[in-house]
């Protein structure tokens, strides 16, 4: 089981649900999915790599 | 109390209803809200957004089986533990899904025998994969939950 790819896929129908419930245009949609895919994706692998020294 | 506020006349509450329907703040019908819960995608459906409601049936749906085959647990309440109550709140709100996996796990007599307590949820806590699966199932009940209000905003005429 890859948890990158559980993390990913989590984040994937997440910023679908919101992109569909807040936004009513495509290109709305497509923006808003993007950035809230990219913030929940990298945001991830950026606090794991901050918490990487900490035991 | 001035003058002014003295005569001016009092609102009844029939005026403050009459307000809000010409306003477009009356109430979504109960068996609309009940029919998204049970099923994801129903109430957006009914109204005509069947795009939406598509994409909605179709990500929780997606979630849930996630869940489900990650050996997570659908939250049943324990009499120990209060924030157990939380956890059945959320996967309930993943509608027949939940609903089917209850009944799956305990039969259809042994969930109304054994409601609320005596509940089995499923799941394998030494699973790897155990909280990764509660998460998503959740995620996905929490989801129905939003798309039911959702629902009820669109029908008030709050949102397209």
């Amino acid at each position: 089981m890859d948890h990158l790819l559980l993390m990913v896929w989590h984040a994937l129908l997440v910023s679908v649900f919101f992109a569909f419930l807040w936004r009513s245009t495509a290109i709305g949609r497509r923006n808003l999915f993007l950035k809230t895919f990219l913030i929940m994706v990298v945001g991830a692998a950026a606090l794991g790599w901050l918490m990487f020294p900490f035991p | 109390m001035t003058a002014i506020e003295s005569k001016s006349p009092k609102k009844k509450p029939a005026d403050s209803v009459k307000d809000q329907k010409a306003e477009g703040r009356s109430r979504a019908s109960v068996p609309l809200l009940f029919g998204s819960w049970f099923l994801p995608g129903f109430g957006h459906w009914r109204l005509g957004k069947k795009r939406r409601a598509g994409v909605f049936a179709a990500v929780i749906f997606c979630a849930f089986i996630t869940g489900v085959f990650l050996h997570g647990e659908i939250g049943t309440p324990k009499p120990e533990s209060p924030f157990s109550w939380l956890a059945a709140f959320a996967c309930l709100g993943n509608g027949i899904l939940a609903i089917g996996r209850l009944v799956w796990l305990n039969g259809l007599g042994g969930l109304l025998g054994g409601f609320p307590f005596a509940l089995q949820g499923g799941g394998s806590p030494a699973a790897a994969g155990f909280a990764y699966g509660n998460t998503f199932l959740y995620t996905a009940g929490l989801m129905n939950l939003l798309a039911v209000l959702d629902v009820s905003d669109i029908a008030r005429g709050e949102k397209d």
